[in-house]
């Protein structure tokens, strides 16, 4: 049932080929002209992540959930469906993103043997990481939104509780540093380079996990 | 004779709707038409078979509780519903490709032979089909696991009389093929249930008003037109209702045998069952 279903959406997605050309291409274009070699994991995962989104609106505008659930397919593999979409394409993106880095930093080096970048992969994949974290969180906030209120209300209602969430967490920011509480930025500094890369993975799985089981329970309990 | 689906007392209750008590079965190698206007429950009833709406009663379909066996039922079943389908944006062949990934039983030969029978482009986007195309997809879409039972929710809305014929005999020759099909078929073109349908299910504000053989409806009911001295005449538990025209009464009976007997009355038409359906609804009793 599941390989129908991502049949379904990736038939759906398949619209945005041209896209998705033309974003790695601009990628491209911006690791040769600013040398920022870290950039494209981040914003080709990132795209290609919220494009994975889309499929929802393709659902909503043709009512498609009410005629899946028709078919032997139950609630829960429809849930379970959309993560496996939107935590594959965020991982492939990232992916892309770092082949792309890795091929246009080659080309650059064979073309400019006078300019030489070096490719620090480790940095090229703690970003990569970073963006896919950070692709992560929407994801978790946005697919329960959507689940929630749906496609278009879903996006603005995710807005205004990730503006929620980073309000509170520059509210806590500025309760540490007004109540003058002392913190070891070296500590913490050391903490995230010896741990860093393990901190972003098990973070990423745990916000899919708890979002994962929030948007079951609400799409359980909703009417099609 | 054995029931493909067996409904007992489903209820289901929204903030300004509610279905009441609904129990009706579908015997196997018939077609049962239910009928009713819009918001007349007809949906939610099949949604409530299908398991997509959370109701209370029971609804057995080839002998095993829905909810249990939920599966393996929808294994077995063929749904059409008036709006909603697969996105648009995907055109008959990847349609196919995806259907055999929920059915084990998927028939592709068949699928193409009928996308073939119906005039159906493989490579056309859904959204530039017609109307009728898409009803035809539809229905190809939900014969092509070979189902023992089908159910469609409004599948002649808004179609021209050429196309809706055509799609009647598609329904006529499935249940044709194998007597252990049947068919539930809601609609508020009720012409289209006198030519297949083997019984009537008339549903109105939630409620069923008669569950009855097409041919016993179409027998047994009657439209009295008579004068004021005649109407006054008739014992109310004699009719269903009635309608005051400008000279005269209209008045349907469910047993013209009794009216030209016990009243001696014998100008009495067939009525067809939307002319039942308006008068359960509109008319005074």
């Amino acid at each position: 049932m599941i390989k129908g279903l991502l049949k379904k959406d990736l038939y759906n997605l398949a619209t945005y080929k041209a896209s998705l050309i033309i974003i790695v291409l601009f990628c491209g274009i911006a690791i040769i002209g600013t040398d920022a070699i870290n950039i494209a994991p981040a914003i080709i995962c990132g795209i290609v992540g919220m494009i994975s989104l889309s499929t929802f609106s393709y659902d909503e505008m043709s009512k498609a959930n009410r005629y899946v659930l028709t078919l032997p397919a139950s609630k829960k593999e429809l849930v379970t469906e959309k993560y496996i979409l939107a935590i594959g394409a965020t991982v492939l993106g990232g992916i892309l993103g770092m082949i792309l880095t890795v091929i246009v930093v080659n080309i650059m080096n064979y073309l400019r043997p006078e300019n030489i970048i070096n490719l620090d992969y480790k940095s090229l994949i703690i970003a990569t990481l970073g963006g896919i974290f950070a692709l992560s969180f929407l994801q978790a906030v946005q697919i329960p939104s959507m689940y929630k209120w749906g496609a278009e209300k879903g996006r603005i209602q995710m807005f205004i509780l990730v503006l929620i969430i980073v309000a509170m967490l520059g509210g806590i920011y500025f309760l540490i540093n007004k109540t003058n509480i002392n913190i070891d930025m070296e500590m913490i500094n050391g903490f995230i380079t010896k741990f860093g890369i393990w901190i972003l993975i098990f973070s990423t799985i745990f916000m899919y996990f708890i979002s994962y089981k929030i948007a079951y329970k609400i799409y359980k309990n909703k009417e099609e | 004779m054995d029931n493909n689906i067996e409904l007992q007392n489903v209820s289901k209750k929204y903030k300004d709707f509610e279905l009441k008590n609904i129990s009706f079965n579908v015997p196997q190698g018939s077609i049962v038409g239910l009928i009713g206007e819009n918001g007349a429950g007809k949906t939610t009833t099949i949604k409530s078979i299908l398991n997509i709406t959370k109701s209370e009663g029971t609804v057995k379909i080839f002998g095993k509780d829905s909810k249990k066996n939920e599966k393996e039922i929808k294994e077995e079943i063929g749904v059409v519903l008036d709006d909603s389908f697969l996105s648009e944006y995907l055109t008959a062949k990847q349609v196919n490709s995806i259907m055999k990934d929920f059915y084990k039983n998927w028939d592709e030969n068949k699928y193409i032979n009928l996308l073939k029978e119906f005039n159906l482009p493989i490579d056309k986007l859904i959204k530039d089909f017609s109307s009728g195309m898409k009803m035809k997809l539809k229905i190809a879409t939900a014969i092509s696991h070979n189902p023992k039972l089908l159910i469609l929710d409004e599948p002649t809305s808004g179609l021209d009389p050429v196309v809706r014929n055509e799609i009647l005999d598609i329904f006529r020759k499935y249940i044709e093929e194998d007597e252990t099909r049947s068919i539930l078929l809601s609609t508020h073109i009720t012409t289209d249930l006198e030519h297949i349908s083997d019984y009537i299910v008339f549903i109105e504000k939630g409620k069923i008003l008669f569950d009855l053989p097409t041919d016993e409806l179409l027998e047994n009911y009657g439209i009295i037109k008579c004068g004021k001295d005649d109407f006054i005449r008739l014992d109310k538990k004699d009719y269903i209702a009635y309608k005051k025209g400008k000279y005269q009464y209209e008045v349907l009976t469910n047993d013209k045998s009794i009216i030209r007997s016990k009243y001696n009355i014998t100008t009495i038409d067939k009525p067809s069952i939307e002319d039942i359906m308006l008068f359960y609804i509109k008319g005074e009793k």
